[in-house]
C-alpha cells in the first residue's frame, strides 16, 4: 500500500535521511519511532510529496508521491507534526473549507469525529489551545474517509482521556481495513495501535520489527523500596542489573525478563514499586548501542 | 486554478481590497473636488512650480494644471497611488505564498487533491484580482469626481485617463509578479517581505533619482518605473503601446516562473 524505497535526501548542514527503506502493507498500522530530529518529519514529507527525494521514491498505491502530486491525495489523510492553520477561520470553517478542497459531500463521518473529540467547532482557531487545534487537525484527516492515514505525531498536546479516544478511533479505522502510518517519538505511544514499527536514528533506519518483538528489546526500569536496608543488600546480588542504589531504594533495569524480576522481588516485604517513563533512546538503548558498534 | 481555493482566499483579503479600493476612491474624488478652485489659479500655481529647481518638477510629475487629468496625473497617478499600490503587491504577495509555507498552513493546502500548480496559479489569480479591483474602483471613482464636481465647464479626456489607469495597472502587474516570484521561492516570510519591498522601492527609488537630475538619467533605465508615464500619458507623448507589452510581458513571466519554480521545489512543510 504504502512503500518507501531507497529514499535519500541530504541537507545542506549533512543532516538528512538516508537509504530509508520500509513498506506498509494494506490494513496494517505502522509505526515510525525516533527521537526528535532523527529524520521522521522529513521522511513524511517525502512521502506526502513536499520534497523532492535525493534518490529512492515513495509509492502509495503505485503512485508515486513526487510526480503524482493531486493524485495520491485523494485516498490520503494526513496530520503535520506542526499544525499552522489559516489566519481567521474558526474551526467550522476551516472544516468546511477543507471539506470542499477534499471534494466530500458527505458530512457524517466529520459531525460523527466532532461528537468523539468533542470540541466546540465555532471558536476561532487562533483562541485554541493546542490540544484543541490537535483536534481539529485530526477531523480533518479522517473525515473524507481515506485509505491511507499519515499522522506526524498525533497525540502530542491531547489528555490522556482524549489519547484513548484517539486510540480507539484508529483502532476501529484498522478493522475497516485503512493503512495507517504513524511516526512518534514515545513507544508507548505507538505500542497500543501498532503492528509494527521502524526504527530511525540519524537519518538511518535501524530497525523494521514487530511490534512484540519491540516490545521484549524494550528495557524498563523499576524504583523498588523495601522494607529493610538489608531486604535491599540481598536483592542487589539477586543477579538481575541494578542501576542505583540508596539505602531501602533499588533502581533496576528490566528487559523481558519480566519473571525473574517478579520472582526475586516476591522474596522481599516491598513497600512501592515505581516505573520510571524514560525517553526512546534509554528504552533501547542496548540496542542502539549494538547497532552502533556495528557501524 | 481551484475555485474552493480562490473563493476562501477573496473572502479573507476582501476586506483589505475594499480597504484600499475605498481608500484610493476617496483620494481621487478629493483630487476631483480640489481641481477646480486650483483651475482658477492655475498660472500662478504653473508659475510657482516653474520656480522650483527642474528635476522636482519632473520627478514628482508635476505637469502642469490646465487640465484636469494633467492635475490628477502629477497629485495622484505619480505618487500616491503607485505607493498604495506598491504596498497591495509587496504584502500581499508575501502573505499568498511565503507566510502560508512560513507558517505551515501550505501543508493543508496540498494534502488535498490539488496541485502545487493549481494552488500558485489561484493565489497569483487573487493577487492580480485585487489590483483589478483597486484600479477598477479608482477609475470608476474617476468618472464619478469628473461628473460630480467638474461637469462640462473643465476640461477631461476620458480616454487618457482610461489609458493612465491601464498603464499603472499594467505596471503593478508586473511588479506583483516579481514580488509573487520572491514569495514563492521563499521559505521565510519576513524575508520574502523585505526582498520584494527592497525590489519594488528600489525600482521606484531609481526612477524618482533619475528624473531629479538629467545627469543621472540612465538609471531609470534600470527601473520599471521608467515605463509607467502619466504625465505623459497626458501630454500624449507616451510610447502606450511598448511600454505595455513590456509591463504585461514581465508579470506574465514572473508569475509562470513563480509557478514553475514553485512545483518543482522543496517545501518545509
Amino acid at each position: 500500500m504504502l512503500t518507501v524505497e531507497h529514499l535519500t535526501k541530504k541537507f545542506s548542514n549533512g543532516k538528512g535521511i538516508f537509504d530509508v527503506s520500509f513498506s506498509v502493507k494494506e490494513g496494517e498500522v505502522f509505526g515510525f519511532l525516533g527521537p526528535n530530529g532523527a529524520g521522521k518529519s522529513t521522511t513524511i514529507r517525502h512521502i506526502m510529496g513536499f520534497m523532492k527525494p535525493d534518490n529512492g521514491y515513495v509509492n502509495i498505491n503505485g503512485l508515486d508521491t513526487w510526480r503524482e502530486q493531486g493524485k495520491v491525495q485523494r485516498f490520503v489523510g494526513y496530520l503535520p507534526g506542526e499544525i499552522a492553520f489559516f489566519e481567521g477561520m474558526t474551526g467550522r470553517t476551516f472544516l468546511d473549507f477543507m471539506a470542499n478542497m477534499q471534494g466530500v459531500k458527505d458530512l457524517s463521518k466529520r459531525a460523527s469525529l466532532i461528537d468523539r473529540l468533542q470540541f466546540d467547532v465555532h471558536t476561532p482557531i487562533r483562541k485554541m489551545s493546542k490540544g484543541m487545534k490537535q483536534k481539529v487537525g485530526i477531523v480533518a484527516a479522517f473525515m473524507h474517509d481515506p485509505n491511507v492515514i499519515i499522522l506526524d505525531e498525533p497525540t502530542s498536546g491531547l489528555d490522556p482521556l482524549m489519547q484513548k479516544v484517539f486510540i480507539e478511533l484508529v483502532l476501529e479505522e484498522k478493522a475497516r481495513g485503512k493503512t495507517f502510518l504513524m511516526s512518534s517519538h514515545s513507544f508507548p505511544e505507538i505500542e497500543r495501535t501498532c503492528d509494527r514499527a521502524a526504527i530511525i536514528k540519524d537519518g538511518v533506519i535501524i530497525a523494521v520489527k514487530d511490534i512484540h518483538e519491540l516490545q521484549s528489546m524494550q528495557r524498563k526500569l523499576f524504583e523498588v523500596t523495601f522494607e529493610s536496608n538489608t531486604d535491599a543488600k540481598s536483592f542487589i546480588n539477586s543477579g538481575l542489573l541494578i542501576e542505583s542504589h540508596e539505602g531501602t531504594r533499588v533502581r533496576v533495569a528490566i528487559q523481558g525478563n519480566y519473571d525473574k524480576f517478579v520472582e526475586e522481588t516476591a522474596k522481599y516485604r516491598v513497600r512501592n514499586i515505581d516505573i520510571f517513563t524514560q525517553n526512546l533512546e534509554d528504552i533501547f538503548m542496548n540496542y542502539y548501542e549494538r547497532k552502533g558498534m556495528i557501524s | 486554478m481551484n475555485a474552493t481555493l480562490y473563493k476562501q482566499m477573496m473572502k479573507v483579503y476582501m476586506k483589505s481590497f475594499t480597504n484600499y479600493a475605498l481608500g484610493s476612491a476617496f483620494y481621487i474624488i478629493l483630487m476631483f473636488w480640489l481641481y477646480p478652485g486650483i483651475a482658477q489659479n492655475s498660472k500662478a500655481i504653473d508659475d510657482l512650480v516653474k520656480s522650483m529647481p527642474e528635476g522636482v518638477g519632473k520627478a514628482f510629475g508635476l505637469n502642469g494644471f490646465s487640465s484636469a487629468e494633467a492635475f490628477i496625473s502629477g497629485e495622484y497617478y505619480g505618487l500616491i497611488l503607485v505607493l498604495i499600490l506598491a504596498i497591495v503587491c509587496v504584502q500581499l504577495s508575501t502573505q499568498l505564498m511565503a507566510r502560508l509555507v512560513d507558517q505551515g498552513s501550505m501543508a493543508y493546502l496540498l494534502s488535498t487533491p490539488t496541485t502545487r500548480g493549481k494552488v500558485a496559479f489561484t493565489q497569483a489569480s487573487v493577487l492580480t484580482t485585487g489590483l483589478f479591483l483597486i484600479m477598477a474602483v479608482t477609475t470608476i471613482a474617476g468618472f464619478a469626481g469628473n461628473a460630480w464636481f467638474l461637469g462640462d465647464e473643465y476640461e477631461f479626456d476620458t480616454s487618457t485617463f482610461i489609458q493612465m489607469n491601464a498603464a499603472a495597472f499594467l505596471l503593478f502587474f508586473a511588479v506583483g509578479g516579481i514580488s509573487f516570484l520572491v514569495s514563492s521561492l521563499s521559505n521565510d516570510e519576513k524575508k520574502a517581505l523585505s526582498i520584494s519591498g527592497l525590489i519594488t522601492f528600489g525600482f521606484y527609488s531609481l526612477d524618482l533619482l533619475g528624473k531629479l537630475s538629467e545627469k543621472i538619467d540612465w538609471v531609470r533605465n534600470l527601473s520599471l518605473f521608467s515605463l509607467y508615464t502619466p504625465g505623459e500619458i497626458v501630454n500624449g507623448n507616451a510610447n502606450l503601446g511598448t511600454a505595455s507589452i513590456i509591463l504585461s510581458a514581465i508579470g506574465l513571466l514572473s508569475f509562470s516562473l513563480a509557478i514553475l519554480l514553485f512545483r518543482k521545489r522543496d517545501l518545509p512543510l
